[in-house]
């Protein structure tokens, strides 16, 4: 009986409270809109961080074991293809597959395409993923090409299958589509050119014996680690890249430290910082002059408390919930279109951005810590100052 | 009607709405996924390193295979200036 009256005396303060924030409903809807556009700012960054964490995570994981590249002067170079004879003794390697990759700037349009170029023998055409039309380019072709949709369109080639790209001494090399990317890879291969390795060889000008990396397999994962210390010893100045260190990168360089991160945690704080300002400085007469005349009608300290508790309680609960479901559909059906022109910056291939986050409970306990719980908290104090009013003082 | 009916009310809605978007999500999951184990073979297959979300600089193009010091290697005293880069957390 005792529970069944004080939830029924709660409705009624619920009531009340719902009533007062309808009394003053552009100043709520103010507030209402702020906290929102704050949530939904931060649930978004959270959601789209955590998607792309997860992705990469994800898709990285048959990354090559190792990547082997030359450095000189602190930059990327050329490395010579002598160099995998000595690898090839190393206890524990499999394969050594040579590479070449670089970027193609085309200067009619201001695109960079990622060019790769490898050696794809015949049997190997088995093991790869299925394109959307064509083939793969084999070494016996010159001049094939697999292209992403959207490095077609760049290039604008209509129904044409050929197109030629300049060599660095401004020489011409002509290329014939062999097969297109299918579409659902466009997260790896939005603007990839793969070729042969002759052709990247001739493209980029490059001396026969050289190549840009070695992609290296071990047949035990456990002892990657070791193999490529052995690597790094055996080639000077190499820089050696193994699975586990592009795994790690991806999981720490979408975070809150990034700048624009930085600057979302930075606008959320002040957007409270100015709510909790409001809220503290915003009694006016009215608010005092209503208290009182409950005051006088018998309502107790606790129930004038208990109104500005469910006043700012509904207020921060839907902001949050509005916000946060927002997000949600910015992120994983509107792809992130409000973060696109940061993240794709000057790009001129544009990648759609298409990450599908999982639900984290830590998430939103994290959102709620830094949006509702400091919202409530920063109206106790203002709550409880207008609650100890003197009903003869202000009536 | 009271007012905590017209909340109960506009809760049910939310509760509803967002009921919704979890079926849509899941929807969209299952398309994902079967468009990611395609993405993991052309990763294996070509040895990729890494996501094409932003082509406009070397180093937010391919972060795994670049170093930190990349975004000011243009020239002495470079700045890094791409508007990506704002997006990338500093690699050390």
């Amino acid at each position: 009986m005792n529970v069944i009256t004080s939830f029924q005396r709660q409705l009624n303060v619920l009531d009340y409270a719902l009533a007062s924030l309808y009394r003053r409903r552009m100043k709520n809807l103010g507030i209402f809109t702020v906290f929102s556009t704050v949530i939904f700012l931060f649930s978004s960054f959270q959601l789209m961080t955590r998607g792309l964490t997860e992705t990469a995570a994800e898709i990285l994981q048959d990354a090559p074991d190792i990547t082997v590249q030359q450095m000189s002067a602190g930059r990327q170079t050329s490395l010579d293809l002598s160099v995998i004879s000595g690898l090839q003794d190393l206890f524990g390697v499999t394969s050594i597959m040579p590479r070449i990759w670089g970027y193609y700037f085309d200067e009619s349009n201001g695109a960079n395409y990622t060019v790769i170029g490898l050696n794809l023998q015949e049997p190997q055409h088995d093991l790869l993923p299925p394109l959307a039309s064509g083939r793969f380019p084999t070494g016996g072709n010159t001049g094939d090409v697999v292209l992403s949709e959207s490095v077609r369109t760049s290039l604008n080639l209509g129904g044409r299958q050929s197109f030629s790209l300049f060599r660095p001494d401004l020489t011409l090399m002509s290329f014939v589509t062999s097969g297109i990317f299918d579409s659902a890879t466009a997260l790896v291969t939005a603007d990839m050119m793969l070729i042969s390795l002759a052709d990247a060889r001739s493209l980029f000008a490059l001396a026969e014996s050289q190549v840009t990396d070695l992609m290296v397999s071990v047949a035990n994962p456990r002892e990657i680690d070791t193999i490529a210390a052995k690597i790094s010893e055996q080639i000077p100045g190499s820089r050696v890249i193994t699975r586990n260190q592009i795994m790690k990168t991806y999981s720490v360089v979408f975070s809150w430290r990034s700048g624009f991160g930085g600057i979302c945690l930075l606008s959320s704080l002040v957007a409270f910082v100015i709510l909790a300002y409001d809220k503290a400085s915003g009694l006016s007469k009215e608010d005092l002059k209503e208290v009182g005349i409950l005051k006088i009608l018998g309502w107790q300290t606790s129930d004038v408390m208990a109104i500005r508790f469910w006043e700012s309680g509904v207020v921060s609960i839907f902001a949050l919930i509005f916000g946060y479901s927002l997000a949600w559909l910015h992120i994983v059906w509107w792809h992130g279109v409000l973060f696109q022109p940061l993240l794709l910056g000057w790009s001129v291939l544009r990648p759609q951005i298409d990450v599908v986050p999982s639900f984290a409970v830590q998430d939103l306990l994290l959102i709620f810590s830094v949006s509702v719980l400091p919202y409530l908290c920063a109206t106790v104090v203002p709550a409880w100052h207008s609650a100890m009013v003197r009903p003869d003082t202000v009536v | 009607m009271r007012p905590c009916y017209y909340l109960a009310i506009v809760l049910f809605l939310a509760v509803v709405g967002d009921g919704l978007l979890v079926l849509q999500l899941r929807q969209q999951r299952l398309v994902h996924d079967a468009e990611k184990l395609q993405i993991m073979k052309v990763v294996s297959s070509l040895g990729l390193s890494d996501l094409a979300i932003s082509t406009e600089a070397r180093y937010t193009r391919h972060p795994a295979v670049s170093d930190p010091v990349v975004p000011f290697m243009d020239h002495p005293g470079a700045l890094e200036h791409f508007p990506s880069g704002s997006f990338f957390q500093p690699l050390r």
